[in-house]
């Protein structure tokens, strides 16, 4: 069963996000904010990380930094409210960018094709 | 009195009767004796024909003395010869005949010194008519001229009285209406009258320009007409000359006047007002051909063209800068003279004596074409006459061309301070071309940057929505995504659920609904406000039509409107983005079918110009007022109900992307039009 991080300072989203993604079978561990992921990710394996952008403390971007400076195999997923990201917060490259959306079909579907790439290698 | 006179006479008498007396008392004289008495009578009688004669001599003769006296007097002599001393001693008539000469000297001296009191004035009269500019004419009731002073004659070139007896019309060639008019008035109500600046040629070449007062005086019971004319040509000329050249450079501010500007100049320097010159050509350095090439000419092709330009002038006061008679230069625009000058072209490079002053950038006046070397034979055989002058036209650092001046027609000499006013005139005028020139140059520069900075602050302002709706969309999304979010996990339980939760499935499903439609807005905001994209592909814009119309085909059936293709088979492929096309046809499609009613019909038609290539999309809707037309594009601007206002900024913003233009316009038989017009791949 794969292990996903999911980062998001809102907790009504976290919690709707969470629900959904456990009912695709995945298990979840939640952050609410950059700060707490990047701490999470370095006593914790997972598989994938959702990360939001705009959160207090430390934001998406930096923590995005952070997580691969210390691990760049991790695959991290950017979901954002945002729909021009991609050509903003360039410094540092995620393997998917989903704008967040009532229907969350786009990222569940991205998250199924990174992982099963994933596994395939 | 008589009766005196007779014995004033017998008086002489009495001494012979004495001597008669004493003779008889002494016997000497015997009365009684014959002899004696004889020779008393013979002797009384001799001395009474003695005594006669004497008073024929005394007093006969003076009284025609007086009689001449007093004719010569009538006749307005009163001096008289000294031969009257004869009569002196005469005791009565010598006294009378001094009062007389007296008198005569008295009058004569009297008269003398009033007639040096007139010759005075009269010297004093003749010096002040001299010495003005005034011509002075005086015309009988036949308007015939019985006198002229001689500044009249001179300045017309009439010899001594052979001007006596002419007419006004026999010495000016035309008689401008107002004049004639004025002299009419004068004669019926005998009241004075003034005119200014009337324009006269003389038959004998001699042009002007005057102020006339015309007045009537009556001389022993004949009316007679005073014309008086002052000559104002040099200060008309001077004042022609500043207002030609303040015109000018007020004309330099706008932009079509170059060629008016030229204009100007040759009317200055022909129509005998400004320099006065017969013709005028202008030749212009043309970059391209490398040559002085014929730009202009004003002047007529005939002594009788030239009158008749004369007379049409006339009623236009003279001044020719205005705007309501561009007939002056026009006039001589077709004749042959003109056509010959814009044909002509001297090669730079040739050793034409205009070339020469074109390089050498000093006047040059020539007296004799035919004998002075510097005339090469084209220039010669061009110009045809033997005096003219050559004036360039250059401003501090650079030649522009030349002014050819002359007097064909009347063959008047051109006076060194003509030339000299000609070059000094040409400078400026040179000065005002040139400054023209720059002007527009600068003009032109400023518009670019003008328009430049127009771009950027556009763009500034769609980078500053951009970012605003950037914040706005991030903000709203993130409560709307949880919103839609949750709305969408209650519809999917109660799908799973027992009967008699539809009503709450009914409720998740209209907020989920509605969320998704500000969704779908949020995105729009978003597109405007991305940056712009790499257009890689060529597309066809037929395609980019029809996967659109294909896309809305089921809602043009929904609102039963017709569509109508007309698509261009041979158009070009274009550099762009297709999906960013798709999104502009998209929009407007959008827009043509909310104006559009039932029943009404959308047009898509795609094309070619000669230089761009075009979608354009027609509806039969309510069309675009002007108020709406300012704003259209406009972020946020919107006439529907539930719109954002971001569709036609989109379309504008994409359009921009792909350097193209929108143009749009309202049908004449209702409904608009919007064309996209992108440049055509050369």
């Amino acid at each position: 069963m794969s292990k996903i991080l999911l980062v998001e300072d809102e907790k009504n989203q976290r919690e709707l996000y969470a629900a959904e993604l456990i009912d695709e079978g995945y298990e979840i561990d939640e952050a609410s904010d950059g700060k707490m992921a990047v701490e999470k990710v370095k006593s914790n394996k997972y598989d994938l990380v959702v990360l939001d952008i705009r959160m207090p403390e430390m934001d998406g971007i930096e923590a995005l930094g952070k997580i691969l400076s210390r691990d760049k195999k991790i695959p991290i997923v950017i979901h954002t409210a945002y729909s021009n990201y991609k050509s903003n917060f360039m410094t540092w490259t995620a393997d998917a960018y989903v704008t967040k959306s009532s229907n969350l079909d786009e990222l569940k579907s991205k998250i199924a094709e990174i992982l099963s790439t994933r596994n395939k290698v | 009195m008589k009766i005196k006179k007779a014995l004033l006479h017998l008086s002489i008498y009495i001494p012979d009767i004495v001597l008669f007396a004493v003779l008889i008392k002494h016997g000497v004289f015997d009365f009684s004796r014959s002899d004696h008495r004889f020779l008393g009578i013979v002797f009384f009688l001799v001395k009474i024909l003695i005594h006669n004669l004497v008073y024929l001599l005394c007093f006969v003769r003076p009284f025609t003395v007086i009689k001449d006296v007093l004719m010569q007097f009538q006749r307005g002599r009163y001096s008289m010869a000294d031969n009257f001393h004869v009569m002196k001693s005469s005791v009565c008539f010598g006294e009378i005949l001094e009062l007389l000469r007296s008198t005569g000297r008295y009058l004569d001296n009297l008269i003398g010194s009033q007639n040096d009191e007139i010759e005075k004035f009269r010297e004093l009269y003749n010096n002040v008519i001299l010495a003005s500019n005034s011509y002075f004419v005086v015309l009988n009731s036949r308007d015939e001229i019985i006198f002229s002073n001689k500044s009249f004659s001179a300045n017309f070139r009439y010899i001594d009285d052979e001007i006596l007896g002419l007419k006004l019309e026999d010495v000016f060639y035309i008689i401008p209406g107002r004049l004639s008019d004025a002299i009419e008035n004068v004669k019926k109500r005998g009241e004075s009258a003034v005119l200014r600046k009337i324009k006269l040629i003389s038959k004998r070449k001699i042009s002007l320009i005057a102020d006339i007062k015309i007045s009537r005086v009556t001389i022993q019971g004949e009316k007679q007409y005073i014309v008086v004319l002052d000559d104002i040509t040099s200060q008309w000329r001077k004042d022609y000359q500043i207002s030609l050249i303040s015109q000018i450079s007020e004309s330099i501010q706008r932009d079509d006047e170059v060629e008016r500007i030229l204009h100007a100049i040759l009317t200055a320097v022909t129509s005998g007002s400004g320099l006065g010159f017969n013709r005028a050509m202008l030749f212009l350095y043309n970059d391209q051909k490398k040559a002085l090439t014929g730009k202009m000419a004003v002047g007529p092709d005939s002594m009788e063209e030239a009158v008749q330009i004369w007379g049409a002038v006339q009623n236009e006061e003279l001044n020719l800068m205005g705007s309501d008679n561009e007939s002056v230069p026009s006039a001589s625009a077709g004749n042959a003279f003109y056509k010959q000058v814009i044909t002509s072209s001297f090669p730079i490079n040739s050793d034409s004596l205009l070339v020469n002053v074109f390089n050498g950038r000093s006047p040059v006046h020539i007296y004799d074409a035919s004998a002075d070397p510097r005339v090469d034979p084209e220039t010669r055989e061009f110009t045809d006459v033997s005096e003219f002058v050559v004036v360039p036209l250059c401003s501090a650092n650079k030649s522009l061309g030349v002014i050819v001046a002359d007097n064909k027609f009347n063959g008047a000499p051109i006076y060194e301070d003509h030339v000299e006013l000609l070059s000094i005139f040409a400078s400026q005028a040179s000065l005002s071309i040139d400054s023209y020139n720059s002007l527009s140059l600068v003009k032109e520069r400023m518009e670019h940057i003008q328009a430049k900075q127009e771009a950027i602050i556009e763009s500034e302002k769609m980078a500053a929505v951009g970012r605003i709706a950037a914040h706005i969309a991030h903000e709203i999304r993130n409560p709307l995504v949880t919103v839609g979010g949750y709305a969408r996990r209650i519809l999917q339980t109660v799908k799973k659920a027992p009967k008699g939760t539809e009503d709450i499935g009914k409720a998740a499903s209209i907020i989920l609904h509605e969320s998704e439609r500000l969704e779908k807005i949020l995105s729009n905001v978003m597109d405007f406000s991305r940056p712009s994209p790499l257009i890689r592909e060529y597309n066809n814009l037929n395609d980019v039509v029809k996967d659109t119309y294909y896309l809305l085909k089921n809602v043009f059936q929904e609102r039963k409107i017709t569509p109508v293709l007309e698509l261009e088979q041979k158009l070009p492929l274009v550099k762009s983005d297709f999906n960013q096309l798709k999104q502009v046809v998209l929009n407007l499609l959008q827009n043509a079918m909310d104006a559009t009613p039932t029943g009404g019909k959308i047009t898509l038609k795609t094309g070619l110009t000669e230089t761009h290539i075009f979608i354009r999309i027609r509806d039969t809707g309510s069309g675009i007022s002007d108020e709406v037309m300012d704003k259209i594009f406009d972020p946020f601007f919107t006439s529907k109900i539930t719109g954002v206002g971001l569709g036609l900024a989109v379309v504008k913003k994409i359009v921009n992307d792909h350097n193209g233009e929108i143009v749009i316009t309202n049908n004449p038989e209702g409904g608009c039009q919007f064309s996209i017009e992108l440049l055509r791949p050369s």
